[in-house]
Protein backbone atom coordinates (compact mmCIF):
# COMPACT_ATOMS: atom_id res chain seq x y z
CA UNK A 1 0.00 0.00 0.00
CA UNK A 2 1.23 3.40 -1.00
CA UNK A 3 0.37 6.39 1.13
CA UNK A 4 0.78 9.99 0.20
CA UNK A 5 2.85 12.58 2.05
CA UNK A 6 -0.06 14.08 4.06
CA UNK A 7 -0.92 10.76 5.59
CA UNK A 8 2.68 10.17 6.56
CA UNK A 9 2.91 13.60 8.10
CA UNK A 10 -0.19 12.96 10.24
CA UNK A 11 1.12 9.65 11.41
CA UNK A 12 4.47 11.18 12.28
CA UNK A 13 2.70 13.99 14.13
CA UNK A 14 0.65 11.59 16.17
CA UNK A 15 3.73 9.54 17.05
CA UNK A 16 5.50 12.64 18.28
CA UNK A 17 2.83 13.30 20.86
CA UNK A 18 3.78 11.95 24.35
CA UNK A 19 1.93 8.86 25.46
CA UNK A 20 -0.30 9.59 28.41
CA UNK A 21 -0.17 6.80 31.05
CA UNK A 22 -2.69 6.47 33.79
CA UNK A 23 -0.90 7.36 37.07
CA UNK A 24 -2.73 4.48 38.79
CA UNK A 25 -1.33 1.93 36.33
CA UNK A 26 1.58 0.88 38.54
CA UNK A 27 -0.65 0.27 41.50
CA UNK A 28 -3.10 -1.75 39.41
CA UNK A 29 -0.32 -3.92 37.95
CA UNK A 30 1.17 -4.62 41.35
CA UNK A 31 -2.23 -5.49 42.73
CA UNK A 32 -2.75 -7.96 39.88
CA UNK A 33 0.64 -9.54 40.55
CA UNK A 34 -0.07 -9.86 44.25
CA UNK A 35 -3.34 -11.53 43.42
CA UNK A 36 -1.67 -14.26 41.32
CA UNK A 37 -1.22 -17.68 43.07
CA UNK A 38 2.34 -18.11 44.43
CA UNK A 39 4.66 -20.54 42.71
CA UNK A 40 6.50 -22.64 45.29
CA UNK A 41 10.24 -22.00 45.26
CA UNK A 42 12.80 -24.81 45.59
CA UNK A 43 13.41 -23.80 49.19
CA UNK A 44 9.69 -23.83 49.90
CA UNK A 45 9.36 -27.27 48.41
CA UNK A 46 12.24 -28.54 50.59
CA UNK A 47 10.62 -27.04 53.65
CA UNK A 48 7.45 -28.71 52.67
CA UNK A 49 9.29 -32.01 52.51
CA UNK A 50 10.92 -31.37 55.85
CA UNK A 51 7.71 -30.46 57.57
CA UNK A 52 5.56 -33.07 55.95
CA UNK A 53 4.31 -35.50 58.54
CA UNK A 54 5.55 -39.03 58.18
CA UNK A 55 4.89 -42.25 59.93
CA UNK A 56 7.75 -44.37 61.23
CA UNK A 57 7.37 -47.90 62.34
CA UNK A 58 9.62 -48.86 65.21
CA UNK A 59 9.69 -51.95 67.33
CA UNK A 60 9.89 -51.50 71.11
CA UNK A 61 13.42 -52.85 71.01
CA UNK A 62 14.31 -50.27 68.42
CA UNK A 63 12.98 -47.54 70.66
CA UNK A 64 15.00 -48.92 73.57
CA UNK A 65 18.14 -49.03 71.47
CA UNK A 66 17.65 -45.44 70.38
CA UNK A 67 17.06 -44.34 73.97
CA UNK A 68 20.22 -46.15 75.03
CA UNK A 69 22.13 -44.47 72.25
CA UNK A 70 20.91 -41.03 73.24
CA UNK A 71 21.79 -41.71 76.87
CA UNK A 72 25.25 -42.81 75.81
CA UNK A 73 25.72 -39.66 73.77
CA UNK A 74 24.66 -37.51 76.72
CA UNK A 75 27.09 -39.38 78.96
CA UNK A 76 29.95 -38.98 76.51
CA UNK A 77 29.20 -35.28 76.09
CA UNK A 78 29.05 -34.89 79.86
CA UNK A 79 32.42 -36.58 80.32
CA UNK A 80 34.08 -34.50 77.67
CA UNK A 81 32.59 -31.33 79.13
CA UNK A 82 33.62 -32.26 82.63
CA UNK A 83 37.16 -33.02 81.54
CA UNK A 84 37.40 -29.67 79.79
CA UNK A 85 36.06 -27.93 82.91
CA UNK A 86 38.89 -29.33 84.96
CA UNK A 87 40.73 -26.39 86.52
CA UNK A 88 44.29 -25.77 85.34
CA UNK A 89 46.81 -27.71 87.29
CA UNK A 90 44.25 -30.21 88.48
CA UNK A 91 44.31 -32.58 85.56
CA UNK A 92 46.10 -35.85 85.70
CA UNK A 93 49.26 -35.36 83.75
CA UNK A 94 52.98 -35.57 83.79
CA UNK A 95 54.91 -35.00 87.00
CA UNK A 96 55.12 -31.40 88.07
CA UNK A 97 58.83 -31.34 87.32
CA UNK A 98 57.97 -32.09 83.71
CA UNK A 99 55.32 -29.39 83.63
CA UNK A 100 57.75 -26.81 84.90
CA UNK A 101 60.39 -27.95 82.46
CA UNK A 102 57.84 -27.60 79.70
CA UNK A 103 57.50 -23.92 80.50
CA UNK A 104 54.60 -24.09 82.96
CA UNK A 105 54.54 -21.91 86.03
CA UNK A 106 56.80 -23.14 88.74
CA UNK A 107 58.74 -21.97 91.75
CA UNK A 108 62.05 -23.48 92.59
CA UNK A 109 62.00 -24.82 96.12
CA UNK A 110 64.86 -26.44 97.96
CA UNK A 111 64.22 -29.15 100.50
CA UNK A 112 66.97 -29.90 102.98
CA UNK A 113 67.12 -32.63 105.59
CA UNK A 114 69.84 -33.46 108.09
CA UNK A 115 70.44 -37.16 108.60
CA UNK A 116 74.10 -37.99 109.25
CA UNK A 117 73.51 -41.71 109.65
CA UNK A 118 71.13 -42.22 106.75
CA UNK A 119 72.01 -44.38 103.78
CA UNK A 120 69.29 -42.84 101.66
CA UNK A 121 66.71 -40.10 101.96
CA UNK A 122 63.83 -39.46 99.59
CA UNK A 123 61.01 -36.99 99.59
CA UNK A 124 57.45 -38.17 99.02
CA UNK A 125 54.45 -35.94 98.62
CA UNK A 126 51.58 -34.60 96.61
CA UNK A 127 54.03 -33.49 93.93
CA UNK A 128 55.35 -36.95 93.08
CA UNK A 129 52.41 -39.28 93.71
CA UNK A 130 53.94 -40.21 97.06
CA UNK A 131 56.47 -42.35 95.27
CA UNK A 132 59.44 -43.56 97.33
CA UNK A 133 61.68 -43.77 94.30
CA UNK A 134 60.67 -40.66 92.33
CA UNK A 135 62.67 -38.01 94.19
CA UNK A 136 65.79 -39.15 96.05
CA UNK A 137 67.76 -36.47 97.89
CA UNK A 138 71.41 -35.84 97.15
CA UNK A 139 73.92 -36.11 99.95
CA UNK A 140 76.39 -33.35 100.74
CA UNK A 141 79.48 -35.48 101.43
CA UNK A 142 80.61 -35.54 105.04
CA UNK A 143 77.95 -33.25 106.48
CA UNK A 144 74.93 -35.47 106.74
CA UNK A 145 73.03 -32.92 104.72
CA UNK A 146 70.58 -34.17 102.12
CA UNK A 147 68.93 -31.90 99.64
CA UNK A 148 66.89 -31.65 96.49
CA UNK A 149 65.55 -28.76 94.46
CA UNK A 150 62.13 -28.99 92.87
CA UNK A 151 60.19 -26.67 90.63
CA UNK A 152 56.62 -26.65 91.89
CA UNK A 153 53.58 -24.95 90.39
CA UNK A 154 51.40 -22.85 92.73
CA UNK A 155 49.67 -25.04 95.25
CA UNK A 156 49.74 -26.50 98.70
CA UNK A 157 51.63 -29.75 98.99
CA UNK A 158 51.83 -32.25 101.81
CA UNK A 159 55.07 -34.16 101.99
CA UNK A 160 57.49 -36.04 104.18
CA UNK A 161 61.02 -37.40 104.11
CA UNK A 162 61.59 -41.13 104.12
CA UNK A 163 64.90 -42.22 105.55
CA UNK A 164 66.38 -45.53 104.43
CA UNK A 165 63.07 -46.41 102.81
CA UNK A 166 61.31 -47.04 106.10
CA UNK A 167 61.48 -44.15 108.55
CA UNK A 168 59.07 -41.27 107.98
CA UNK A 169 60.23 -37.84 109.06
CA UNK A 170 58.61 -34.43 108.83
CA UNK A 171 60.54 -31.42 107.62
CA UNK A 172 61.64 -29.37 110.64
CA UNK A 173 61.93 -26.32 108.40
CA UNK A 174 58.29 -26.33 107.30
CA UNK A 175 54.91 -26.16 109.00
CA UNK A 176 53.43 -29.43 110.12
CA UNK A 177 50.37 -30.68 108.32
CA UNK A 178 47.48 -32.64 109.71
CA UNK A 179 47.84 -36.36 109.18
CA UNK A 180 45.14 -38.96 108.88
CA UNK A 181 47.29 -42.00 108.37
CA UNK A 182 49.57 -42.09 111.38
CA UNK A 183 52.75 -40.68 109.84
CA UNK A 184 54.26 -37.21 110.15
CA UNK A 185 53.59 -34.65 107.43
CA UNK A 186 54.90 -31.27 106.48
CA UNK A 187 53.37 -28.80 104.09
CA UNK A 188 54.69 -26.27 101.65
CA UNK A 189 52.62 -23.55 100.00
CA UNK A 190 53.71 -22.17 96.67
CA UNK A 191 52.19 -18.80 95.88
CA UNK A 192 50.53 -17.83 92.67
CA UNK A 193 47.13 -18.11 91.07
CA UNK B 1 15.43 -63.81 62.06
CA UNK B 2 15.45 -60.60 60.03
CA UNK B 3 14.06 -58.70 63.01
CA UNK B 4 16.85 -59.97 65.23
CA UNK B 5 19.51 -59.04 62.71
CA UNK B 6 18.02 -55.59 62.31
CA UNK B 7 17.91 -55.12 66.07
CA UNK B 8 21.54 -56.17 66.39
CA UNK B 9 22.48 -53.76 63.63
CA UNK B 10 20.65 -50.95 65.39
CA UNK B 11 21.75 -51.73 68.92
CA UNK B 12 25.42 -52.41 68.33
CA UNK B 13 26.57 -48.82 67.82
CA UNK B 14 24.56 -47.60 70.77
CA UNK B 15 25.83 -50.35 73.03
CA UNK B 16 29.34 -49.57 71.89
CA UNK B 17 28.82 -45.95 72.81
CA UNK B 18 27.49 -46.98 76.20
CA UNK B 19 30.53 -49.15 76.83
CA UNK B 20 32.76 -46.26 75.76
CA UNK B 21 30.96 -43.96 78.16
CA UNK B 22 31.47 -46.47 80.94
CA UNK B 23 35.13 -46.75 80.09
CA UNK B 24 35.48 -42.97 80.29
CA UNK B 25 34.37 -43.37 83.89
CA UNK B 26 37.17 -45.88 84.35
CA UNK B 27 39.31 -46.31 87.39
CA UNK B 28 42.04 -43.86 88.25
CA UNK B 29 45.10 -45.70 86.89
CA UNK B 30 47.34 -44.76 89.80
CA UNK B 31 44.95 -46.40 92.23
CA UNK B 32 43.87 -49.35 90.13
CA UNK B 33 44.90 -52.65 91.66
CA UNK B 34 46.12 -51.01 94.85
CA UNK B 35 42.80 -50.84 96.67
CA UNK B 36 40.04 -53.42 97.11
CA UNK B 37 37.47 -53.29 94.31
CA UNK B 38 34.53 -51.82 96.24
CA UNK B 39 36.69 -49.11 97.86
CA UNK B 40 38.23 -48.27 94.52
CA UNK B 41 34.80 -48.07 92.96
CA UNK B 42 33.58 -45.67 95.62
CA UNK B 43 36.66 -43.48 95.31
CA UNK B 44 36.24 -43.45 91.54
CA UNK B 45 32.66 -42.33 92.05
CA UNK B 46 33.93 -39.54 94.29
CA UNK B 47 36.41 -38.48 91.65
CA UNK B 48 33.70 -38.57 89.03
CA UNK B 49 31.40 -36.43 91.18
CA UNK B 50 34.20 -33.96 91.84
CA UNK B 51 34.93 -33.74 88.12
CA UNK B 52 31.27 -33.10 87.37
CA UNK B 53 31.17 -30.35 89.99
CA UNK B 54 34.25 -28.65 88.64
CA UNK B 55 36.41 -29.56 91.63
CA UNK B 56 40.02 -30.61 91.17
CA UNK B 57 40.48 -34.36 91.37
CA UNK B 58 44.25 -34.40 91.70
CA UNK B 59 44.25 -33.56 95.44
CA UNK B 60 41.80 -36.41 96.01
CA UNK B 61 43.99 -38.87 94.17
CA UNK B 62 46.99 -37.53 96.08
CA UNK B 63 45.23 -38.13 99.37
CA UNK B 64 44.52 -41.73 98.44
CA UNK B 65 48.11 -42.19 97.26
CA UNK B 66 49.34 -40.74 100.54
CA UNK B 67 47.29 -43.29 102.45
CA UNK B 68 48.64 -46.09 100.31
CA UNK B 69 52.23 -44.91 100.70
CA UNK B 70 51.77 -44.81 104.46
CA UNK B 71 50.31 -48.28 104.52
CA UNK B 72 46.92 -47.14 105.80
CA UNK B 73 43.98 -49.51 105.71
CA UNK B 74 41.53 -48.92 102.85
CA UNK B 75 38.78 -48.12 105.34
CA UNK B 76 40.84 -45.13 106.48
CA UNK B 77 41.73 -43.97 103.00
CA UNK B 78 38.19 -43.69 101.70
CA UNK B 79 36.92 -41.38 104.49
CA UNK B 80 40.02 -39.24 104.12
CA UNK B 81 39.31 -38.75 100.43
CA UNK B 82 35.64 -38.07 101.14
CA UNK B 83 36.49 -35.51 103.81
CA UNK B 84 38.90 -33.68 101.54
CA UNK B 85 36.26 -33.66 98.82
CA UNK B 86 33.83 -31.98 101.20
CA UNK B 87 36.45 -29.44 102.23
CA UNK B 88 37.25 -28.61 98.62
CA UNK B 89 33.55 -28.11 97.98
CA UNK B 90 33.26 -25.72 100.94
CA UNK B 91 36.35 -23.83 99.80
CA UNK B 92 34.85 -23.46 96.35
CA UNK B 93 31.63 -22.16 97.91
CA UNK B 94 33.68 -19.44 99.60
CA UNK B 95 36.20 -18.66 96.87
CA UNK B 96 33.86 -18.95 93.91
CA UNK B 97 33.82 -20.91 90.70
CA UNK B 98 36.84 -19.10 89.33
CA UNK B 99 39.09 -20.32 92.15
CA UNK B 100 42.11 -22.29 91.05
CA UNK B 101 42.97 -25.78 92.25
CA UNK B 102 45.80 -24.29 94.32
CA UNK B 103 43.44 -21.84 96.02
CA UNK B 104 40.88 -24.54 96.68
CA UNK B 105 43.49 -26.81 98.22
CA UNK B 106 44.72 -24.02 100.49
CA UNK B 107 41.12 -23.14 101.32
CA UNK B 108 40.42 -26.77 102.16
CA UNK B 109 43.37 -26.73 104.56
CA UNK B 110 41.98 -23.61 106.21
CA UNK B 111 38.58 -25.26 106.51
CA UNK B 112 40.27 -28.28 108.07
CA UNK B 113 42.00 -25.96 110.52
CA UNK B 114 38.63 -24.61 111.62
CA UNK B 115 38.01 -21.61 109.37
CA UNK B 116 34.42 -21.06 108.36
CA UNK B 117 33.24 -20.51 104.81
CA UNK B 118 32.17 -17.03 105.90
CA UNK B 119 35.70 -16.11 106.95
CA UNK B 120 37.09 -17.44 103.66
CA UNK B 121 34.43 -15.51 101.81
CA UNK B 122 35.59 -12.35 103.58
CA UNK B 123 39.12 -13.16 102.51
CA UNK B 124 37.93 -13.51 98.92
CA UNK B 125 36.08 -10.21 99.09
CA UNK B 126 39.09 -8.49 100.63
CA UNK B 127 41.42 -9.72 97.90
CA UNK B 128 39.16 -9.90 94.86
CA UNK B 129 41.95 -9.80 92.29
CA UNK B 130 44.78 -11.49 94.13
CA UNK B 131 45.49 -15.18 94.59
CA UNK B 132 44.35 -16.63 97.89
CA UNK B 133 46.61 -19.66 97.98
CA UNK B 134 49.20 -18.21 100.33
CA UNK B 135 46.89 -16.29 102.72
CA UNK B 136 44.63 -19.32 103.14
CA UNK B 137 47.63 -21.62 103.51
CA UNK B 138 49.21 -19.31 106.08
CA UNK B 139 45.98 -19.34 108.06
CA UNK B 140 46.08 -23.14 108.20
CA UNK B 141 49.78 -23.06 109.14
CA UNK B 142 49.21 -20.58 111.95
CA UNK B 143 46.52 -22.78 113.45
CA UNK B 144 48.82 -25.78 113.15
CA UNK B 145 51.41 -23.78 115.10
CA UNK B 146 48.94 -23.28 117.94
CA UNK B 147 47.27 -19.99 117.03
CA UNK B 148 43.58 -19.77 117.82
CA UNK B 149 41.54 -20.02 114.63
CA UNK B 150 39.63 -16.79 115.24
CA UNK B 151 42.82 -14.87 115.95
CA UNK B 152 44.36 -16.39 112.85
CA UNK B 153 41.43 -15.37 110.67
CA UNK B 154 41.53 -11.87 112.09
CA UNK B 155 45.26 -11.57 111.46
CA UNK B 156 45.09 -12.84 107.91
CA UNK B 157 42.24 -10.48 107.13
CA UNK B 158 44.04 -7.58 108.79
CA UNK B 159 46.93 -7.73 106.36
CA UNK B 160 45.08 -8.39 103.11
CA UNK B 161 47.18 -5.68 101.48
CA UNK B 162 50.27 -7.79 102.06
CA UNK B 163 51.95 -9.72 99.29
CA UNK B 164 52.53 -13.45 99.33
CA UNK B 165 56.10 -13.07 100.54
CA UNK B 166 54.91 -10.89 103.42
CA UNK B 167 52.41 -13.53 104.46
CA UNK B 168 55.11 -16.19 104.42
CA UNK B 169 57.49 -14.02 106.41
CA UNK B 170 54.74 -13.24 108.89
CA UNK B 171 54.00 -16.93 109.37
CA UNK B 172 57.66 -17.81 109.77
CA UNK B 173 58.17 -15.12 112.39
CA UNK B 174 55.16 -16.21 114.40
CA UNK B 175 56.28 -19.85 114.26
CA UNK B 176 59.80 -18.93 115.30
CA UNK B 177 58.55 -16.90 118.26
CA UNK B 178 56.34 -19.77 119.36
CA UNK B 179 59.21 -22.23 119.00
CA UNK B 180 61.32 -19.96 121.21
CA UNK B 181 58.71 -20.03 123.93
CA UNK B 182 56.26 -17.21 123.23
CA UNK B 183 52.58 -17.89 123.54
CA UNK B 184 50.82 -18.17 120.16
CA UNK B 185 48.55 -15.21 120.97
CA UNK B 186 51.46 -12.98 121.99
CA UNK B 187 53.57 -13.99 119.00
CA UNK B 188 50.69 -13.31 116.66
CA UNK B 189 49.87 -9.94 118.21
CA UNK B 190 53.44 -8.64 118.18
CA UNK B 191 54.19 -9.82 114.65
CA UNK B 192 50.89 -8.42 113.43
CA UNK B 193 51.75 -4.99 114.80
CA UNK B 194 55.12 -5.18 113.09
CA UNK B 195 53.48 -6.25 109.87
CA UNK B 196 51.09 -3.35 109.80
CA UNK B 197 54.02 -0.94 110.09
CA UNK B 198 55.36 -2.35 106.84
CA UNK B 199 52.12 -1.40 105.16
CA UNK B 200 50.99 2.15 104.50
CA UNK B 201 49.92 3.66 107.80
CA UNK B 202 46.48 5.06 108.34
CA UNK B 203 44.74 2.11 109.89
CA UNK B 204 45.95 2.25 113.44
CA UNK B 205 43.17 -0.05 114.51
CA UNK B 206 44.76 -3.01 112.78
CA UNK B 207 45.33 -5.75 115.26
CA UNK B 208 43.59 -8.80 116.56
CA UNK B 209 39.92 -8.06 116.35
CA UNK B 210 40.09 -5.53 113.53
CA UNK B 211 38.95 -6.06 110.01
CA UNK B 212 41.75 -4.45 108.03
CA UNK B 213 41.64 -2.75 104.67
CA UNK B 214 43.35 -3.04 101.31
CA UNK B 215 46.35 -0.78 101.14
CA UNK B 216 49.39 -0.37 99.01
CA UNK B 217 52.80 -1.04 100.42
CA UNK B 218 55.11 1.76 101.34
CA UNK B 219 57.34 2.73 98.43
Amino acid sequence: MVENGDDLARIAESLREPVRIDPALDARVMAEIEALPRQPSRLDSRGHWLFRRRTFRLSPMGVLAMAAGLAALVLVAGRVGANRAEPPGAATGPPVEDQAAAGGPGQTTQFVFVAPDARSVSIVGDFNDWSFSATPLEQQPGDGLWWVTLSLPPGRYRYAFVVDGTRWRKDPNSPAAEDEFGRPNSVVTIGGP
Amino acid sequence: MMLRARFCLLATPFLTLMVMATRLDAQEPRLAGRLPGPVLQRIDSLLDAARRNGLPTEPLVDRALEGLAKGAAPDRIEPAVLRLSDELRLARTAFGDAATAAELMAGASAIRAGATTESLLRLRESRPDQPLTVPAGVLADLVAAGVDIQDGVTAVLAIVAAEDADYVAFRRNVERDIALGASPAAALGVRLRGMTEVLVPGDASVGVGSGGTRRKRKP
